[in-house]
């Protein structure tokens, strides 16, 4: 057995590794005591628009090689996922006729009843996921930044419009994006005609919804989308689908969601501009414990606690 | 020459955490953690202890930094592996399997502390939904990759061509 001629163990070592433990506790500290703001916000977006230039360059180089080596992977099941995707395509197309028809009924009806449409187009940014922080963390980060228009706690979803998650933290050329799944918030979402909070679980892409004030039952394979009352999406996105059939215990339905969006696949990702000023974006987790919420439309003025308003549109 | 060891790890890590939030954040099936990894074959060196947990300490707070997570949960993660991996050095000097062995180990006992620190804190961005199959897969691939970069990564820091030739 070898071993090498290194410095003898010095007495110094766990005097050290006290001191950094305690120095680690107190940032942990000041982290919780300033809700990820103030000196904390400053190093961390120091820190990463030294290092998003790297991480850019490296993705721009590793991206391709990394989809190439995942397409030849895959390349056993194209051929029954293209016979899948072809079936799916006419059913699509028959829904879309469908579709169609009643969207020139909606707009018939918008015609004679004289509706405006309150929101106009979010403004979109289109970004390229190009890493992640750690295998344990659910964070993504994308190149694309302040410069860009992105602030933190923007909505952020996925090219079909699926709900992805938001904005937490952005430097000038990129920005880390925390899914919904691996949120602490809730988010408020519309079931059917019941609004409810999805919650995320601790080891599963499954997430709770809860749905206090139900009325009726929720059946599998119900659409769940962004609700009007949420502070953190803009209403009528696509968050996922229920899992099982859920029945009324006593006026509380309980039952499980899966996603739309897998966070492991995504390679590019929308940031939606909404809402359209970005300090109540970033003050929005205290409008949500501080003021009720009155939905008007696409937009949602709130009260109490100062009064903020944000419209849908951008 | 006198700032040239600082200068070669001050690299590795830049590179470990480039590498490491690029390249292995975009594959689904390899899953180091090469920041941690890196913070643990450190303690191979002829680095001094007490800089060993100060590097470490550092590396993990680049993570931390880069991520969503709380500050300083990564940097007491990393620093404590670095710490158990300088009180047991000496198991890992026996041969290229034993230090893959021993980085493995480590690692399981950092992502452990990682997990257990993030349930208290309630990060729940780390107790995501491959929690359970990461805190198998990332040791395991860390003990691989120990395997493969080890000696060099030590003969680097240390240039010491001689060094780790078991």
């Amino acid at each position: 057995m070898l071993t090498r001629d290194r410095p003898t163990r010095s007495d110094r070592a766990l005097p050290t590794f006290i001191t950094l433990v305690v120095l680690g506790i107190l940032l942990m500290t000041f982290h919780v005591r300033l809700e990820g703001g103030g000196v904390v916000n400053v190093l961390r977006t120091g820190t990463q628009a030294v290092i998003s230039p790297l991480q850019r360059g490296v993705a721009y180089v590793v991206t391709p090689i990394v989809q190439a080596a995942e397409g030849l992977g895959d390349i056993a099941g194209l051929r029954e996922e293209n016979r899948a995707l072809k079936a799916a395509l006419e059913e699509s197309q028959a829904q879309l006729i469908a579709v169609e028809d009643q969207l020139a009924r909606l707009d018939l009806f918008e015609a004679l009843y004289g509706l405006d449409e309150l929101e106009g187009d979010l403004g979109r940014t289109v970004a390229n996921v190009i890493g992640r922080p750690d295998p344990l963390d659910a964070g993504l980060i994308i190149d694309r930044g302040t410069s860009h228009g992105i602030a933190v706690g923007q909505p952020v979803i996925d090219t079909n419009g699926f709900v992805v998650g938001s904005v937490s933290s952005v430097t000038d050329g990129s920005a880390t994006i925390v899914p919904i799944t691996g949120s602490r918030e809730a988010l408020a979402v519309l079931v059917g005609s019941q609004i409810g909070s999805l919650t995320s679980q601790v080891g599963s892409p499954e997430m709770i919804l809860t749905i206090p004030d139900a009325k009726e039952p929720v059946l599998a394979g119900t659409r769940v989308l962004t609700s009007a009352q949420s502070v953190v999406f803009p209403a009528g996105f696509p968050v996922g689908e229920v899992q099982e059939d859920a029945t009324l215990v006593t006026s509380a339905v309980n039952t499980t969601v899966l996603p739309f969006v897998d966070i492991d696949t995504l390679r590019i990702v929308v940031v939606l501009a909404w809402p359209s000023d970005p300090g109540s974006a970033s003050g929005q987790d205290e409008i949500q414990n501080e003021v009720t919420t009155t939905t008007l439309g696409e937009g949602t003025t709130t009260t109490g606690g100062g009064t903020t308003t944000t419209e849908g549109g951008s | 020459m006198r700032f040239r060891t600082p200068a070669i790890v001050f690299l590795i890590l830049v590179a470990a955490v480039v590498i490491q939030t690029t390249l292995f954040g975009m594959i689904r099936l390899v899953t180091p953690d090469l920041v941690l990894l890196v913070s643990i074959l450190l303690a191979l060196t002829r680095i001094k202890p007490e800089l060993v947990l100060a590097i470490s300490f550092s590396a993990g707070l680049m993570v931390d930094l880069i991520g969503s997570s709380l500050l300083g949960l990564r940097a007491i993660v990393f620093m404590s592996a670095a710490y158990i991996a300088l009180r047991t050095r000496e198991r890992a000097d026996i041969g290229r399997i034993a230090t893959a062995f021993w980085a493995g180990v480590l690692t399981l006992i950092g992502v452990v502390l990682l997990l257990l620190l993030g349930t208290l804190f309630g990060q729940s961005t780390i107790l995501g939904e491959h929690v359970f199959s990461r805190l198998f897969t990332v040791p395991l691939a860390n003990m691989l990759l120990a395997a493969l970069i080890a000696p060099s990564l030590v003969r680097l820091v240390d240039q010491d061509p001689a060094a780790l030739r078991y």
